[in-house]
């Protein structure tokens, strides 16, 4: 069977991956502190072709390619000036932290409320950790002092959803809480929407490259064998 | 193959509850007292991708959004000239009791008096505690003081209260102003720090500029995703066009 088939399906796979992953970002373009995702694409193991009779070296095949591995960029995005005393943005790197019932998990988004306890929590009602792993009080008058939350130094932190990143602290990060703002989401709308255009044409190609081997392989086994030439 | 086209539109959905929001925002831009709605996005839950993928491929099922709280800004305060009407500066809300005895929370200080010369709301729902002012006082001898004492010919009738609870995001709004305590907003206990100003009221801490940019923002963002769900789709197609 003619590889190129399957290598130009392999194209078009990744490309679906790209896509998703776009509209993820997309999807997530007002989301406080959110960071996109870039798709790494990466080649299969190539193969290398051999005449059968002498054994002789031809040169090698690609096999075509799959999406490796989809890479968080963590660059801080700009504070937005909210206004309300419990929202924070950190100014730089690093991640709050919040209790979930599922262990610790990081945040950067800072939009943050009291519960019914005078405590600071989430908008799903899991904890803010001060540095030192507390939770964190909320004053009678309804504020919190930045220098409460604890900021964390997050280097394998992976996505989760719901705002929060798993991963494991190594200290202190250099960021500064700020409050009465938010981190904007890192969607950059024009790119990626550039992005997604251009990942729909490339899908487009794969699907004629697969329609010209498609007419390459019936021509061969409709005319080759003819006589007189059909 | 189909999470991407969910994804998009998921993040219609969010975009739809930000524009709810701020068209509600909007119609209360005038009403006294009236805090406006935050909204919180989130992202949705990480899934490996296919076997035609890497192992650190997770993609994202896209996003929602809710309505998380009112903002806790003070609204303009707003001179009247009329001496029944109260603004709070600062957070709290007045107490006040509804006829079936429960008790709700309000920032409308346009208060009146009923036949029995009691303090209410602008429903006539009881000023918590009843203050009683003495039939025929003329309204504009009355003098409420920062602290909330209301004083008639210099005798102190008593004492408007202002309460808080610790999560205001969990109060039930019940609409006409007025909000209720729950168990996620906790039990209602005494505001420190706020102050009371006769003859002004408290407009709507909606800001005019911000909830327009909010909605245009809203607006094209709705409109992106939109476009991510033509292209997914476009996508579909071009599988489907694939020659036998």
């Amino acid at each position: 069977m003619d590889p190129g088939l399957y290598i130009a399906a392999s194209g078009m796979l990744a490309e679906q991956v790209r896509q998703n992953q776009l509209s993820n970002d997309l999807s997530n373009s007002s989301t406080p502190g959110y960071k996109v995702d870039h798709a790494e694409q990466q080649s299969f193991g190539s193969l290398l072709l051999s005449n059968t009779a002498t054994g002789q070296q031809i040169g090698t095949l690609n096999t075509g390619v799959k999406i490796a591995k989809i890479v968080t960029d963590m660059t801080p995005e700009t504070l937005q000036q909210t206004g309300q005393p419990l929202d924070f943005g950190i100014q730089g790197t690093g991640f709050f932290a919040v209790r979930t019932p599922n262990g610790v998990r990081y945040t950067r988004d800072g939009q943050f409320m009291s519960n019914a306890q005078g405590r600071l929590v989430d908008s799903q009602g899991n904890e803010v950790l001060s540095q030192n792993g507390a939770p964190i009080a909320v004053s009678p008058n309804g504020t919190v002092a930045a220098s409460a939350l604890g900021v964390f130094n997050v280097p394998n932190a992976a996505k989760q959803g719901e705002n929060l990143y798993t991963g494991t602290a190594a200290g202190r990060d250099t960021g500064v809480v700020r409050q009465g703002e938010l981190e904007q989401s890192g969607v950059d709308p024009v790119r990626t929407m550039t992005d997604m255009i251009s990942s729909l044409r490339s899908y487009e190609t794969g699907q004629n490259a697969i329609n010209a081997i498609s007419e390459t392989m019936q021509q061969g086994a409709q005319q080759v064998g003819s006589i007189g030439g059909g | 193959m189909l999470q991407g086209l969910y994804a998009a539109a998921s993040g219609m959905q969010a975009q739809q509850n930000q524009l709810d929001a701020v068209a509600n925002d909007l119609a209360n831009v005038d009403t006294t007292g009236y805090q406006g709605e935050i909204i919180g996005f989130q992202d949705l839950l990480y899934t490996q991708g296919g076997n035609s993928t890497g192992t650190n491929v997770a993609t994202g099922a896209g996003s929602a959004s809710g309505i998380i709280g009112r903002s806790s800004e003070q609204g303009s305060i707003q001179q009247t000239g009329r001496s029944l009407d109260v603004a709070i500066q600062g957070p709290g809300y007045f107490e006040v009791r509804r006829p079936d005895g429960t008790i709700g929370l309000t920032r409308n200080g346009a208060l009146q008096t009923n036949a029995k010369g009691q303090l209410t709301n602008g429903q006539g729902m009881l000023v918590q505690p009843p203050i009683t002012i003495p039939p025929g006082t003329d309204p504009s001898n009355v003098t409420i003081q920062g602290n909330g004492n209301v004083v008639v010919n210099g005798k102190t009738l008593g004492q408007i209260k202002l309460v808080t609870v610790p999560a205001p995001n969990g109060l039930v709004a019940d609409g006409d102003s007025i909000f209720s305590a729950t168990a996620a907003s906790g039990a209602i206990r005494t505001a420190t720090g706020s102050t009371l100003q006769q003859n002004a009221l408290e407009g709507s801490n909606v800001d005019m500029g911000r909830a327009m940019s909010q909605m245009m923002t809203a607006e094209r963002s709705y409109q992106m995703s939109s476009n991510a769900v033509q292209y997914q789709d476009q996508m579909l197609q071009i599988a489907n066009q694939i020659k036998a």
